[in-house]
C-alpha cells in the first residue's frame, strides 16, 4: 500500500532531517510511528500524504510510483488518503457539517449523498446536534472528532493521524485509538504518529520508531488484520 | 445597491473570498475602468458620426466667387470652363436671392441687401474620388474673370479627418490601456487572495482538490466582481450619455456634436460588450493567475 525506499529529506541547504528511511505499510494494517518532537515524524507523514516531495529515494503509494505520475494522478491518490492534522485544520467559516462534507464536495459527490452520510457519521462520532455550529465554539475534543470525521468521510484506504492524542487525557486518547481501530476493522490502513512511546506500547500494533531522522522497527508484531 | 449584491447560494465558495477587502474596492475600480472604456467607445462613435456628417455637409463642393459686375458672357464662359474640367460634376450659378439668403444670417433681416454689390456665386459639385488640378483651374478661371476667387471646401477639412483619425487611435489605445489595467488589477487581487488564503488552499489541495476546483472558486468570485463593476460603470456611462445628448443638441454647430443618445442601439451594444469583457477578462485572468500559482504546489 505504502512503500518508502531510502528516503532522504532536507529543506534547502539545511542538514538532512530524514536519512535513508524505508518502510512498508500493508493493506489493512494498523501502525504507530513514534519519536520525540523534532524526530521528523510530521515530515515523514507529509511525504506519505504527498504534501512534500522527498529529496531522494522512492515513494510508492497504492502501488503507484509518485515520482513518475502527474499532478492529476497525485490528486487521485490524495483522495484515497484521510488525514487528521495535529492542529485539526478545521475551516473556521464553515459549519461542522460543511467541514466534514468538504472532502465529498471536492470529490464531486452529489449533495443528496452528502445530506445523508454526513449527519450519520457525525452522529456516530457523538456530534449529533453540532452540525450547524462553527468549529470555534467546540471543545478541543469535539474539534478533534470533527477532524477525524472529515478524514474518514470518504472511506479512505489509508488514514494518517498526526499526534491525535497529544492534547487529550489518557482516557480520551484510549477512546480515540479504539475509534481508529473500528475504522481499521472496516478495511482502512491506519498510521498514527505520536511522541508518547509508552502510550503506543499499550497496543498490539506494529510500531516504527524515528530517532533523529533514522527509522527503526520498534515492534515487529503483525498487523491486527 | 448593486455593489452589495451577493452570489447565489448554489455557487458555493469554500474559500471566504467574499470577505476579502478586494471584494469591497475592486468593483469600484472595475466600474471606473468600464466607465472610461464605454465613454471612450461612445466618443469614438460620436466622432465617427460627426465626420460622416461633416463629409455630407461640406465634402464634394467648391464655391466660385466672381465680382458683381461680371458680364453674362464671362459668366457663361466660366460655367463652361468649370463643366469641362475633369472631376467637376456640375456647376450652377446662384441667383441673387439665393446669395442674399446666404448672407442674411450675418447682416440681419433689416439690412438693405439690395444696396450692396453682392458677388455672384457658383456652386460647383465635384467628384470626391477625382483629384482636381486646382492651380490650372484657377489660372484658367482668372484668364476669363481676373478677380475670380475659387474656395476649395474639400481642401480645408482634409486635415479634419486626419486629426480625427489620430483622436480615434488615441481613444482606442486608451481603451486597450484601461483593459490592460483591469488585467493587472485582477492579477494583483488574485495573488493577494492566494496569499491570504494560502493555508486553506493547501488544506483543500491535501484533501484532494484539483487545481481546477480551487481556481474555479477564484474565477467565480472574479466574474461576480467584474459584472458588478461593469454594471455600475455602464450605468454611469449611460447617464453621462443622457446628460450630454441634450446639452450638445443645444449647440449651434454645422454638424451634430452628439449624434447618438440613450436610444442609440450602439450605446446598448457597447454596454453589453463592456459587461461581457469586464466579466470575462476578470474571470479568465483570475483563473490563469491562480492555476499558475497552484502549479508551484507539490
Amino acid at each position: 500500500m505504502v512503500g518508502l525506499e531510502n528516503i532522504g529529506k532536507r529543506y534547502g541547504t539545511d542538514a538532512e532531517i530524514l536519512h535513508d528511511v524505508s518502510l512498508r505499510l500493508d493493506p489493512g494494517g494498523f501502525y504507530f510511528l513514534t519519536g520525540v518532537s523534532g524526530a521528523g515524524k510530521t515530515t515523514l507523514l507529509k511525504i506519505i500524504y504527498l504534501a512534500e516531495p522527498p529529496s531522494r529515494g522512492r515513494v510508492t503509494l497504492f502501488d503507484t510510483n509518485v515520482a513518475t505520475t502527474d499532478r492529476a494522478a497525485h490528486t487521485a491518490l490524495r483522495r484515497r488518503v484521510g488525514i487528521v492534522f495535529q492542529d485539526y485544520r478545521l475551516v473556521e467559516h464553515l459549519s461542522v457539517r460543511d467541514n466534514v462534507a468538504l472532502p465529498l464536495r471536492i470529490a464531486g459527490a452529489p449533495e443528496r449523498e452528502i445530506r445523508e452520510n454526513v449527519p450519520e457519521l457525525l452522529s456516530w462520532m457523538g456530534l449529533e446536534g453540532k452540525l450547524e455550529v462553527r468549529p470555534a465554539t467546540l471543545s478541543g475534543g469535539e474539534q478533534q472528532r470533527v477532524a477525524i470525521a472529515r478524514a474518514i468521510v470518504r472511506r479512505p484506504d489509508l488514514l494518517i493521524a498526526d499526534e491525535p492524542t497529544a492534547n487529550v487525557d489518557d482516557d480520551i486518547a484510549m477512546l480515540l485509538v479504539r475509534v481508529f481501530e473500528r475504522i481499521n476493522k472496516l478495511g482502512t490502513t491506519v498510521l498514527i504518529a505520536t511522541h508518547d512511546i509508552a502510550f503506543a506500547r499499550q497496543f498490539a500494533h506494529r510500531r516504527f520508531h524515528l530517532d533523529k531522522g533514522v527509522l527503526s522497527v520498534a515492534s515487529d508484531r503483525a498487523p491486527t488484520r | 445597491m448593486i455593489a452589495t449584491l451577493r452570489l447565489p447560494q448554489q455557487l458555493r465558495l469554500e474559500l471566504p473570498l467574499r470577505q476579502d477587502a478586494s471584494g469591497r474596492f475592486l468593483p469600484w475600480v472595475i466600474a471606473l475602468i468600464v466607465y472610461l472604456s464605454v465613454s471612450g467607445g461612445l466618443a469614438l462613435i460620436w466622432l465617427s458620426d460627426a465626420l460622416h456628417g461633416w463629409d455630407a455637409a461640406v465634402g464634394g463642393a467648391l464655391t466660385l466667387q466672381v465680382p458683381a459686375d461680371t458680364s453674362t458672357a464671362r459668366l457663361e464662359m466660366t460655367l463652361g470652363a468649370l463643366k469641362q474640367t475633369k472631376g467637376v460634376v456640375d456647376a450652377r450659378l446662384l441667383d441673387t436671392a439665393e446669395t442674399a439668403k446666404l448672407i442674411q444670417p450675418w447682416l440681419g433681416n433689416s439690412f438693405p441687401l439690395d444696396s450692396l454689390p453682392l458677388p455672384r456665386l457658383v456652386d460647383v459639385q465635384v467628384d470626391p474620388d477625382v483629384a482636381i488640378d486646382f492651380a490650372t483651374l484657377r489660372r484658367q478661371l482668372a484668364s476669363i474673370v481676373p478677380n475670380a476667387q475659387l474656395d476649395n471646401n474639400t481642401a480645408a477639412p482634409s486635415d479634419v479627418p486626419r486629426f480625427a483619425g489620430r483622436v480615434e487611435w488615441t481613444i482606442a489605445i486608451g481603451i486597450v490601456a484601461v483593459t490592460a489595467l483591469l488585467v493587472a488589477i485582477i492579477v494583483f487581487a488574485a495573488r493577494i487572495g492566494l496569499a491570504i488564503h494560502r493555508s486553506l488552499i493547501e488544506l483543500l489541495h491535501l484533501l484532494g482538490a484539483a487545481d481546477e476546483y480551487i481556481a474555479r472558486q477564484f474565477q467565480i468570485h472574479a466574474l461576480w466582481l467584474g459584472l458588478r463593476g461593469a454594471i455600475i460603470g455602464g450605468i454611469a456611462a449611460a447617464v453621462t450619455a443622457m446628460i450630454l445628448e441634450p446639452a450638445a443638441g443645444r449647440l449651434a454647430l454645422p454638424v451634430p456634436a452628439v449624434s447618438s443618445g440613450i436610444l442609440d442601439w450602439r450605446l446598448w451594444l457597447l454596454l453589453c460588450v463592456a459587461l461581457v469583457i469586464a466579466g470575462g477578462v476578470a474571470m479568465v485572468t483570475a483563473r490563469v493567475t491562480v492555476l499558475r500559482q497552484l502549479a508551484r504546489l507539490p
